[in-house]
C-alpha cells in the first residue's frame, strides 16, 4: 500500500486514490493542423519512462481533487506531489498552482 | 433505526431530521464567500479538513466545497436564501438532504472500532475534534468528523446507511477485546455465534 501525500489532504491511504495516467499531456489547440501520426501520439502515445514519471491523481475518496505526483517506476517512491495550475482555490497555501500547460512532457 | 447498545460499548444512532446542503464558490472571491457567509451566520472553514460548529456545522469537503448539515426544516429554506445570495457569482448551492444520512458513533472505543475499516489514522493527535475527513469506512465512502475524544459523526449516503450500522454493529461486536496484548484488531467475523 502506498501512502500518497494529497496536496490538500495530506497523507492517505492508496485506496483512497484513483490514477490519471501521465501528466503534462495537453489537448492540441487545433487538432485539425495535426497529422494523423501527430493526433495518434496525442491520443494513444505515452513515455512510460524507467524512474521519474509525472502522473495525475485523484483523491477520488477525499476531497476528489486532480493533483500531480512524481513517482519513481522503479521504486515506486513518491518524490513529490503538487496541485496543478487552475485547479480552483489553487495551493494549500494560497498561491496559483504548479504544472503550467505546455510543461509536460512531449516526444 | 433507533438506540443499540452492543457489547463493546458504542452507542450508534441515527441522527433524524438532518438537512443536507452542498455549497461550492471559490474562497479568493472573497464577496462570494462573504454574501455566503453572511447567510450562514457563520464563518466557512478554510483550512482543509475541519468543520465548524453553530447554528449549521460546516464541513471543509474541498478547497472550493463545503456540505452544510442543519436542520431538516430549515435546509430548502437556507438553499434558497444561499442561491438568492449567491445568484450574481460563480457558485453552486444544492439541497442533498435526500442522498445523505448522518450517524453518531460514541464510546470510549468509537475511534477503535472505526479504525477497523478506516485507513486513517484516527489517533488524536492526528484526528483531533473540529477535524473531518472524506475517507472509506467498510465498503463505503463517508464523511467523518470527530465531534469530541469520544465522538464521531458520519455522514453517509442514504443507500449505504443500512450497511454502514450493519458494518459498525459487526466491528463492534467481533472479535476479542481490543486491549488484548495490545494487538490491531482486523475488521472481521464474529467469534460466537
Ligand atoms: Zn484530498
Amino acid at each position: 500500500m502506498l501512502l500518497i501525500e494529497c496536496p490538500w489532504c495530506g497523507p492517505r491511504a492508496e485506496t483512497e486514490f484513483s490514477y490519471g495516467g501521465e501528466a503534462g499531456i495537453f489537448r492540441p489547440a487545433d487538432p485539425h493542423a495535426l497529422s494523423d501520426a501527430e493526433w495518434a501520439d496525442y491520443l494513444f502515445y505515452r513515455s512510460n519512462p524507467r524512474g521519474t514519471h509525472r502522473e495525475l491523481w485523484n483523491h477520488a475518496q477525499g476531497c476528489r481533487r486532480w493533483f500531480g505526483v512524481e513517482r519513481d517506476t522503479v521504486s515506486y517512491r513518491i518524490k513529490r506531489t503538487y496541485c496543478l495550475s487552475g485547479a480552483s482555490g489553487g495551493q494549500p497555501d494560497g498561491s496559483a498552482g504548479g504544472l503550467e500547460a505546455g510543461s509536460g512532457k512531449r516526444r | 433505526m433507533s438506540e443499540s447498545a452492543p457489547p463493546a460499548g458504542i452507542a450508534i444512532r441515527v441522527r433524524s431530521a438532518r438537512g443536507f446542503i452542498n455549497l461550492r464558490l471559490n474562497p479568493r472571491n472573497r464577496q462570494a464567500l462573504e454574501a455566503a457567509e453572511r447567510v450562514l451566520g457563520q464563518q466557512a472553514p478554510l483550512s482543509a479538513n475541519t468543520f465548524t460548529g453553530g447554528e449549521h456545522n460546516l464541513y471543509w469537503l474541498g478547497p472550493d466545497e463545503w456540505l452544510i448539515a442543519t436542520g431538516a426544516q430549515r435546509a430548502s429554506e437556507l438553499a434558497r436564501e444561499l442561491a438568492e445570495a449567491l445568484k450574481d457569482f460563480h457558485a453552486a448551492v444544492n439541497d442533498v438532504s435526500g442522498g445523505n444520512v448522518e450517524l453518531l458513533v460514541s464510546g470510549a472505543n468509537a475511534s477503535m472500532v472505526l479504525a477497523k475499516g478506516c485507513p486513517l489514522d484516527l489517533h488524536p493527535r492526528a484526528f483531533a475534534p473540529g477535524q473531518c475527513a472524506q475517507t472509506g469506512l467498510g465498503r463505503a465512502a463517508v464523511l467523518l468528523a470527530a465531534v469530541d475524544p469520544s465522538t464521531y459523526a458520519i455522514v453517509v449516503r442514504r443507500s449505504f446507511a443500512r450497511y454502514l450500522r450493519r458494518w459498525l454493529e459487526n466491528a463492534d461486536s467481533a472479535g476479542v477485546p481490543f486491549r488484548a496484548a495490545g494487538k490491531r484488531q482486523q475488521a472481521g467475523y464474529r467469534s460466537s455465534p
